[in-house]
């Protein structure tokens, strides 16, 4: 036992100390504060000058027409960098014969957009339609524009027609409502925006993702690990100091606490920076309980199943293909994670719960929905997976055993079964 | 009391049988040689002293204790492929090393300083082991192998790829620990290292004993019917001879081969009575030509 700690304690430090781990701890955190602050700094930005855009439009109502100049008026003043340049398209008198035209100057490139207003669009039956030829990705912001100044137009004319006040209409259509979160205390309460909605729905994927990179992303260092012992030749003399088991383990419980270290500082990184933006996330005691309780199952299960293809492994790149399998089940929770928040007792959700490797990512998604999740059902997660963690340590110290002392062999499925049999 | 002993040790890789009811008894304090040529099975049989592998059949003793896990905290094995933490310091790595063989963290680092001490890389203790020369890295592998001050010493092909001071360094640790009534094993091929070196050896080849015994023992049984001489005058009657064989022009001397179940004093005999004999001397046979007289043919042929 104090063998086995002794090799968890190297392993934790050297792992800390090498220059991979940093970047692998500050990493994430860069990227995200990263995306944070240039998405807002994006939103802020007003946009720079376009090219003036040419629109025809074809109104058979004069009212309309003026109500439509009037928009595009406002707002090429209000963006003068960005113009709409308004032309009238009609000649003929046939209405097909008019919008047949529009689509040719369209086509020949004299116009960038061409707007056409049905007849009885002010009655609120007819449509509005814009056409466009091989629009530019810079110009799909303006046919943005156009659509909502085309909206209001038709609008504030519907209203006239009507009789109607604008303004009425807008107040009366007003309803103010707030999501307020009350405090454990009076006087607490606080108003939830958007964002902390959104951060709230973040919750679970957080907590999946944070499973995800201390499993996978630590299962990264154990196979570098393996590898450098097997190449450098190192492994020889350990094993002749302490048995395949006690290294495993040792490797197994070093990095663990690596993993848990880089899921703590960036699950209490996360936690301080919702608090410190006004989102009090609620994270129970049980909660807690239950990763820590899914986490160490998870990582042993993982690793165990990493040190058994690592061990008949010469390079990482070989362990590529063998780990395939097993990486697939972690990314169908990754990719499916919507699904499941939205719906945690759903069959998928159910069904991915009892799949091993992806069990803890799974569960933690589900738990932290706070959806209400059988009790019988964690805890039956929690013993298939307690056997299947048995089951992969029985399978990986044999493996573990013979395959640490081969070398140069390219290592295949066979190779592994070879293992498992020796005595 | 055996520092190790083997009862009818088997191993076997898919087909190929590397270790053949392999029996050995290593007495405690004395320096036992471990020979054969290459692929007749030493590693695997130290692998499995080691309980690195397992054998097949049979049972090992290590200092005389059953469970080879207790046993292996006063065991040093330094392999053939060597190798060492590349980016720990050398201090570290001996420190370590020596808290896997159970040492106390004050023991280990006073084992591991005056190891150092003893190999000369006391300077370099802070150093990583990457930033060290070829040399040291040989040095500081010695270091590893004993920092727990072992009863017992087991060493696969220690002298190969050491530049000769290191050789030197090696033998002279070897030496001081049979001094201090430690035990040392280790396997060679090259012949004159286990002469130099060894009370005991046995030669094994194909997973099986060839000779063990003492290293006089083994040459009095394997008699050398050379016979160096060096007469006066003329000697080209002596080709004629009855009891010779054999002759052969070695500068001044002649190297004789007897004839089978001829006796060398015939041969002096018949050698006073024409000439002049300045030296006659029955030609000890060295490790070498025995091991080659025992597995030379068989050799050949080895995978």
């Amino acid at each position: 036992m104090q063998k086995i700690l002794k090799v968890a304690q190297r392993e934790y430090v050297e792992t800390v100390k090498t220059k991979t781990f940093l970047i692998s701890l500050l990493f994430l955190p860069i990227i995200i504060g990263g995306v944070i602050v240039v998405s807002s700094w994006i939103s802020r930005d007003e946009g720079g000058p376009r090219n003036p855009l040419d629109v025809g439009v074809t109104c058979p109502a004069p009212q309309l027409y003026e109500k439509v100049q009037a928009a595009f008026r406002e707002h090429n003043e209000a963006h003068a960098a960005s113009p709409l340049v308004l032309a009238e398209v009609k000649s003929a008198d046939d209405p097909q014969a008019i919008e047949e035209q529009g689509k040719r100057r369209l086509r020949e490139g004299t116009l960038d957009a061409y707007v056409v207003l049905d007849d009885d669009v002010l009655a609120g039956s007819g449509g509005v339609r814009i056409y466009t030829h091989k629009p530019k990705p810079a110009q799909m912001e303006a046919i943005w524009t156009i659509e909502s100044l085309l909206r209001k137009a038709v609008v504030d004319t519907r209203c006239e027609a009507r009789g109607l006040d604008r303004e009425l209409l807008a107040r009366i259509r007003n309803v103010s409502i707030q999501q307020v979160e009350l405090g454990s205390e009076a006087g607490q309460e606080q108003v939830q925006g958007q964002g902390q909605r959104v951060a709230r729905m973040m919750v679970p994927f957080a907590f999946m993702y944070l499973i995800f990179i201390g499993i996978a992303g630590t299962g990264q260092h154990l196979l570098s690990s393996i590898i450098e012992e097997k190449n450098s030749r190192i492994i020889e003399v350990l094993l002749s100091a302490i048995s395949p088991i006690q290294l495993m383990a040792g490797k197994i419980v070093g990095l663990a606490g690596i993993g848990l270290t880089v899921t703590t500082l960036w699950g209490a990184g996360a936690y301080v920076a919702a608090r410190s933006r006004g989102i009090d996330i609620a994270i129970t005691p049980d909660l807690v309980v239950f990763f820590l309780v899914y986490y160490i199952l998870g990582f042993t299960l993982f690793s165990a199943i990493l040190a058994g293809v690592g061990s008949v492994c010469n390079t990482v790149k070989e362990t590529q293909s063998l780990m395939m399998p097993v990486m697939l089940l972690f990314i169908i929770p990754l990719i499916s994670w919507f699904k499941l928040a939205q719906d945690p007792n759903g069959t998928l959700a159910h069904a991915l719960s009892f799949l091993p490797p992806a069990t803890p990512m799974v569960m933690m998604l589900r738990l932290s929905t706070g959806a209400g999740i059988a009790m019988t059902e964690t805890i039956g997660t929690i013993v298939l997976l307690a056997v299947s963690v048995l089951a992969a340590v029985w399978a990986a110290a044999k493996i573990f055993r013979t395959g640490v002392l081969m070398y140069g062999k390219r290592p295949g499925l066979r190779e592994v079964m070879r293992c498992l049999k020796a005595r | 009391m055996y520092a190790i002993e083997l009862e009818s040790v088997c191993k076997s890789f898919a087909a190929v049988r590397a270790v053949d009811e392999l029996s050995v008894r290593v007495p405690t304090g004395c320096v036992y040689g471990f020979l054969g040529p290459n692929g007749a099975g030493k590693t695997t049989t130290l692998r499995m002293i080691m309980d690195i592998i397992r054998p097949d059949a049979g049972v090992i003793r290590l200092l005389g204790d059953g469970d080879s896990a207790r046993a292996r905290n006063r065991v040093g094995y330094m392999p053939e492929e060597r190798g060492l933490y590349r980016k720990m310091t050398a201090a570290n790595v001996l420190a370590y090393f020596g808290a896997l063989k159970g040492l106390s963290k004050d023991q280990s680092r006073r084992c591991a300083g005056r190891w150092l001490e003893r190999v000369a890389l006391a300077e370099h203790a802070g150093k990583k082991v990457e930033e060290l020369s070829r040399g040291m890295h040989q040095k500081l592998q010695f270091a590893v192998t004993v920092v727990n001050d072992p009863q017992l010493v087991i060493l696969d092909e220690p002298f190969s790829g050491l530049d000769p001071v290191n050789q030197d360094l090696l033998r002279d640790i070897i030496e001081q620990m049979r001094a201090e009534g430690k035990t040392v094993l280790f396997s060679t091929h090259v012949m004159h290292e286990a002469e130099q070196l060894c009370d005991f050896i046995i030669l094994i080849n194909r997973g099986k004993v060839v000779v063990d015994g003492t290293l006089d023992a083994i040459r009095a049984g394997h008699e050398s019917h050379t016979i160096s001489i060096e007469l006066e005058g003329d000697s080209s009657f002596v080709q004629t001879l009855p009891a010779v064989r054999q002759v052969k022009q070695q500068a001044h001397r002649l190297d004789v081969r007897l004839a089978d179940g001829a006796d060398p004093q015939d041969l002096l005999k018949a050698l006073v009575a024409r000439a002049r004999v300045r030296a006659f001397e029955i030609k000890q046979p060295s490790l070498h030509e025995i091991f080659v007289r025992l597995v030379g043919a068989d050799h050949a042929e080895d995978p």
